[in-house]
């Protein structure tokens, strides 16, 4: 299980494990009550997940991508708490790494200190309500207007807006150039014409806050521009990929850890007169579960080696984003039947785990979106 | 401008035709309409454009006329070459 790991990213992973399990487990109401944990989010800052891929100079620990998964695969063994780390996910990919790519020198330092400490929390507002998959479509303006963009339109789906600090933001310039017209701003939480219009309720990860966004006329500084006019296409897929190929790191440890906990059910649940696990149709379920989490696992390192050597992954990425989010989905319903009535029910935090994975095969692009990308590497 | 052209060619066929025959893309195939240039692949050939020649495409440059065929997207890093 560990030779993708070196000895020192094993121990990190570790430490990982070990820091998460001493997070609070108070999970059942807060996910009922669909409230975001601000003291735990404090608490990864500290322990420095935030900073990991970001450079010293900026704040963060300079360390590399596959340090970053071997991490997040820890925390999604130790820590129940899904929505947390989807919102940690969310900040990091889509808007401290495009801040930092693709921001100039005066922006990276004003934001990325704080986007590593936890005291700025980064949200990214792309998505509307008729543009999807088919994001570059869409209609919310950024007008000039001296040394100002006056931005108008309304953003859907955007995860940690309800207590975002920084938003990345994408609108066109000009719709009659088409996707060659969008661009990428950092807009302010406290910026008039911002309005975080209602909260969002979902079917899992509701521990993690999501919002419609409006701008309401949101006059956006020139200097809060990300990069050049027409090129928020290039900045939005280079998060995105990001994205892809590492959200579901977590979701490893959450496999790992499930697939542990349905072994030792399995060896001690008796029915019978004998352990369920000597029924060939419950232990092949759980080498199903097995044999997903090995599969997953080198397509997730495998994006951590490619970036950290500063190549593309852009197939590679959405290789890894559809195997690991389908067979996420299959091993949360397996962990269900091999626990029985028992899976079924609240307390086990089964069921849970299989809500938050649902939206696997949905965000960062959809499953149907990664094929078209495989699709197109293939040169079909 | 026959340099600019072959290296345009060049990296269209390395990043977005792999296994295609070079024979098949020509200076007048129509790269938006025949699908082998969307926006994101657009961005990745300006970028690497940018760099090469040492020029800059701004969105109005980014117009799918001027972006059409290898012949004249050769022309317009030549026209911004001459200022």
């Amino acid at each position: 299980m560990s030779s993708l790991l070196s000895p020192e990213q094993l121990r990190l992973q570790d430490a990982a494990f070990e820091f998460a399990q001493r997070l609070p487990a108070d999970m059942i109401e807060r996910d009922r009550s669909a409230t975001f944990d601000r003291a735990g989010w404090q608490r990864c800052a500290e322990f420095g997940v935030l900073g990991m891929p970001i450079p010293p100079e900026y704040g963060g620990l300079g360390l590399g991508l596959s340090d970053l998964l071997a991490v997040m695969e820890g925390l999604g063994r130790g820590l129940r708490d899904q929505g947390l780390l989807f919102s940690l996910n969310a900040h990091l990919w889509t808007n401290s790494i495009p801040i930092l790519r693709y921001g100039d020198e005066e922006q990276k330092q004003r934001y990325l200190k704080s986007l590593c400490d936890g005291s700025l929390i980064g949200a990214n507002a792309a998505s509307e309500p008729d543009a999807g998959s088919d994001i570059f479509s869409m209609r919310t303006r950024a007008r000039r207007d001296g040394d100002h963009y006056v931005l108008s339109g309304t953003k859907t789906f955007v995860t940690n807006a309800p207590v975002a600090d920084v938003f990345v933001a994408y609108a066109t310039v000009n719709p009659a150039l088409g996707p060659t017209g969008i661009t990428a701003f950092i807009v302010d939480r406290d910026t008039p014409g911002l309005v975080i219009d209602r909260k969002l309720d979902k079917m899992g990860l509701r521990t993690s806050p999501m919002a419609q966004v409006v701008f309401d006329g949101c006059r956006v500084p020139v200097a809060q521009r990300l990069g050049r006019e027409g090129r928020g296409v290039l900045i939005f897929e280079c998060s995105m990929e990001w994205e892809r190929g590492c959200i579901l790191a977590s979701c490893l440890g959450v496999m790992r850890r499930q697939l542990d906990e349905c072994v030792a059910y399995a060896r001690t649940r008796k029915q019978f007169g004998k352990p369920i696990g000597k029924y060939q149709s419950v232990a092949n379920r759980i080498v199903d579960m097995k044999v997903r989490l090995e599969t997953c696992r080198p397509l997730v390192y495998r994006i951590g080696a490619l970036k950290d050597a500063n190549q593309d992954a852009t197939v590679e990425a959405a290789l890894a984003k559809l195997h690991v989010s389908e067979s996420f989905v299959k091993s949360c319903l397996d962990a269900v039947q091999v626990f029985g009535g028992y899976g079924y029910m609240t307390d086990l935090q089964l069921e849970r785990d299989l809500r938050d994975s649902v939206g696997s095969t949905l965000y960062s692009g959809t499953s149907e979106i990664q094929r078209n990308i495989i699709a197109r590497g293939l040169g079909l | 401008m026959d340099n600019v052209r072959e290296l345009v060619r060049r990296f269209i066929l390395d990043n977005f035709l792999p296994g295609e025959d070079a024979s098949n893309l020509t200076d007048s195939t129509e790269l938006k309409e025949s699908g082998i240039l969307d926006s994101m692949s657009t961005l990745k050939l300006v970028t690497f454009l940018e760099s090469q020649y040492q020029v800059e495409f701004e969105a109005d440059d980014l117009d799918a006329g001027n972006l059409s065929t290898v012949a004249s997207i050769a022309a317009l890093v030549t026209a911004k070459q001459r200022g």
